[in-house]
């Protein structure tokens, strides 16, 4: 079984005058391990599938399977709890709380999940370390550079050792050598722990690096590609 | 840690949270003052009243409450003044004999209450003898001395050594007069009291009257308010057929003031409580809205929205904790030194006289109520935080992340 697998997934969006199909009856199946980008010009479906696939959202009509769980189905609380424990989430914006220092950043998922402080602690600041930030543990986001914000948003992502993690344009803010250093970190998460990585982008960066390319359109699947490595 | 993220909150933009504080404080801190000042005012009046004339405890025979007849007098009143004055946390008591007449001088005339006393027990229930401003309060052994308020002097156009005369009704229905002279001139708070009240001594007057020892009222002192509804109630059951009446059941006008008083300050409270209750649901609103990306982001990553709601009540528990904290040192500080102080409205005494109250207000505001304004507080704290909290868990987070 794939470790996210969408059937035939519509997305409705009827709050507006005219109703706007955002997906498409979309089907797609993303294995475990696999380092994925969707792509596609903006109005393409690219941000609402990647909501379905993290449970922010849910589709008018189809299913979303992941985990072997059927998640189109369940309710909002259902839902919180099902992000907590299997999706990481990695924003364009980093999105970290600013009163909090980097290691609470990294802890706060792990204390919505009940873990006892000296686990969190420890995972924590093994994170930390490994997305190069171990010495800037104490620093709060406004102390740190947009590039070690979303070093810090990587690890956070990781805390809750999510099944995959979702990462919505997690260069479109940094400049080249930042986020050829980010991809760098995310690539040998990839490699050494078979981390899933699924993001969505327009920067070309992100899909030269991408294993596989999601190419939506008008909210239907364009192209499904495998890079050649 | 939810705590420390509600503290931190707080803390991120110091300027609006201590502007909320030192709202919540100042509205706190006049609210409490106001609140002082009325209770100050109420004590004032009751106080002064029984200090005056009322003594906490009355005893009379049950007719004379109705028709005030010369003949309704209290029986063994001398037995039962006796046994009064050993009980415990009574500090003074007194026996009275009241006749209404009239007073004449050498010019003027008109109607008041005569008062019969025993001086030395009537210093131990009232304050009169501090009262006088002219002459003496029965000091000297001189017969048919009579001791009266400035305002019935001034009507009569009379002063200390003039000589008035008293008539009034005996025990057999004749006029009986009686010629005295003024050797005291009382100001009291109040003017009504000072118009129409007169003492002379109880032997005076019984031999005016031709009378062995007869009494219609006794009056009682207790050392402390608290102590007057245990002794009230012993006297009660001792002597039950008499009237016995404590200080509310005597001046029920007192008792309805007091109780207008506390219904006044539950108002003011209730409307700055209301103000504030607008100010923190503002202040709070403004900080949700200014967040909504964060508390997009806190639920995209698995925060409860219960969680959500608890942290913003949290936040605004603690803003207003502090600003209640701060309001309520501020004001006891404040009561604190006027109480001492006290506050002089002598520029308004005479319309405050008229009223039966002292020139010089002293605030005070009791323990519970420092309590209870605290929890009244932090449940406006929780209702203003509601709103707000409401509106930051209905966010979408797929729609919150990307706001901007």
């Amino acid at each position: 079984m794939s470790l996210i697998q969408i059937n035939k997934v519509t997305k409705v969006y009827d709050g507006t005058a005219v109703p706007v199909k955002a997906l498409n009856e979309v089907d797609l199946k993303i294995e475990a391990g696999e380092f994925t980008s969707i792509v596609g010009p903006s109005g393409s479906g690219k941000t609402t599938l990647l909501n379905i696939i993290g449970g922010l959202d849910v589709p008018s009509s189809g299913s979303v399977i992941v985990d072997n769980v059927d998640i189109s189905t369940y309710k909002p609380d259902e839902l919180v709890n099902f992000r907590l424990h299997h999706i990481g989430f990695v924003f364009q914006a980093y999105n970290l709380i600013p009163v909090f220092t980097a290691k609470e950043n990294v802890e706060f998922i792990m204390l919505l999940q009940g873990l006892s402080k000296s686990v969190r602690e420890k995972r924590a600041i093994e994170l930390l370390r490994a997305v190069g930030l171990g010495d800037r543990v104490n620093n709060r986001p406004s102390e740190l550079s947009g590039g070690q914000q979303q070093r810090i948003a990587v690890a956070r992502a990781l805390a809750s050792k999510p099944s995959f993690v979702l990462a919505d344009e997690p260069t479109a803010n940094l400049d080249s050598a930042t986020a050829d250093s980010l991809l760098d970190l995310m690539e040998n998460l990839n490699k050494d722990f078979n981390m899933t990585f699924v993001f969505s982008t327009h920067d070309q960066r992100v899909i030269d690096r991408a294993h596989r390319v999601i190419t939506l359109h008008d909210g239907a699947v364009e192209k499904d590609e495998i890079a050649t490595l | 840690m939810i705590l420390s993220l509600a503290w931190r909150n707080i803390w991120r933009n110091k300027r609006r949270s201590l502007i909320i504080i030192a709202a919540i404080a100042v509205g706190l801190l006049c609210g409490l003052f106001a609140s002082a000042v009325m209770f100050g005012m109420g004590d004032s009046l009751i106080n002064t009243t029984i200090d005056r004339d009322l003594g906490h405890i009355q005893i009379h025979t049950k007719s004379f409450e109705d028709d005030k007849m010369l003949t309704d007098t209290i029986p063994a009143a001398q037995k039962i003044l006796s046994e009064i004055k050993t009980q415990p946390n009574v500090t003074g008591a007194s026996a009275r004999l009241i006749i209404e007449g009239m007073i004449s001088s050498a010019t003027s005339s008109g109607g008041v209450r005569i008062t019969g006393i025993v001086p030395h027990d009537e210093m131990n229930v009232t304050t009169i003898h501090n009262k006088v401003i002219t002459g003496s309060y029965f000091e000297s052994e001189e017969t048919n001395q009579i001791v009266l308020g400035y305002k019935l002097a001034e009507n009569l156009g009379i002063r200390e050594r003039s000589r008035v005369v008293l008539s009034f009704q005996g025990l057999d229905g004749s006029i009986i007069y009686g010629a005295f002279r003024v050797t005291g001139i009382f100001r009291t708070e109040s003017t009504m009291f000072d118009r129409s009240t007169v003492f002379i001594r109880e032997d005076n007057l019984l031999t005016l009257l031709d009378s062995g020892p007869i009494y219609h009222e006794l009056a009682v002192r207790v050392n402390s308010v608290q102590n007057v509804d245990s002794i009230y109630t012993g006297l009660q059951s001792s002597y039950g057929y008499l009237s016995v009446k404590n200080w509310k059941e005597l001046a029920p006008e007192l008792k309805l003031m007091d109780e207008m008083m506390g219904m006044m300050m539950n108002i003011f409270l209730g409307v700055i409580l209301f103000a504030l209750l607008f100010g923190i649901t503002n202040t709070m609103l403004m900080s949700v809205m200014e967040r909504v990306r964060e508390f997009g982001v806190l639920m995209a990553v698995g925060m409860k929205r219960r969680k959500v709601f608890l942290m913003i009540i949290l936040e605004t528990i603690v803003l207003s904790f502090f600003g209640g904290v701060v309001g309520i040192i501020l004001a006891s500080i404040t009561v604190a030194y006027f109480g001492i102080a006290g506050i002089d409205l002598s520029a308004f005494a005479a319309g405050l006289s008229e009223f039966g109250m002292d020139a010089i207000l002293y605030p005070i505001l009791p323990l519970y109520f420092y309590m209870s304004i605290t929890v009244m507080i932090l449940f406006t704290a929780i209702f203003s935080a509601v709103y707000p909290a409401i509106k930051a868990i209905r966010l979408k987070p797929a729609t919150a992340i990307r706001t901007f």
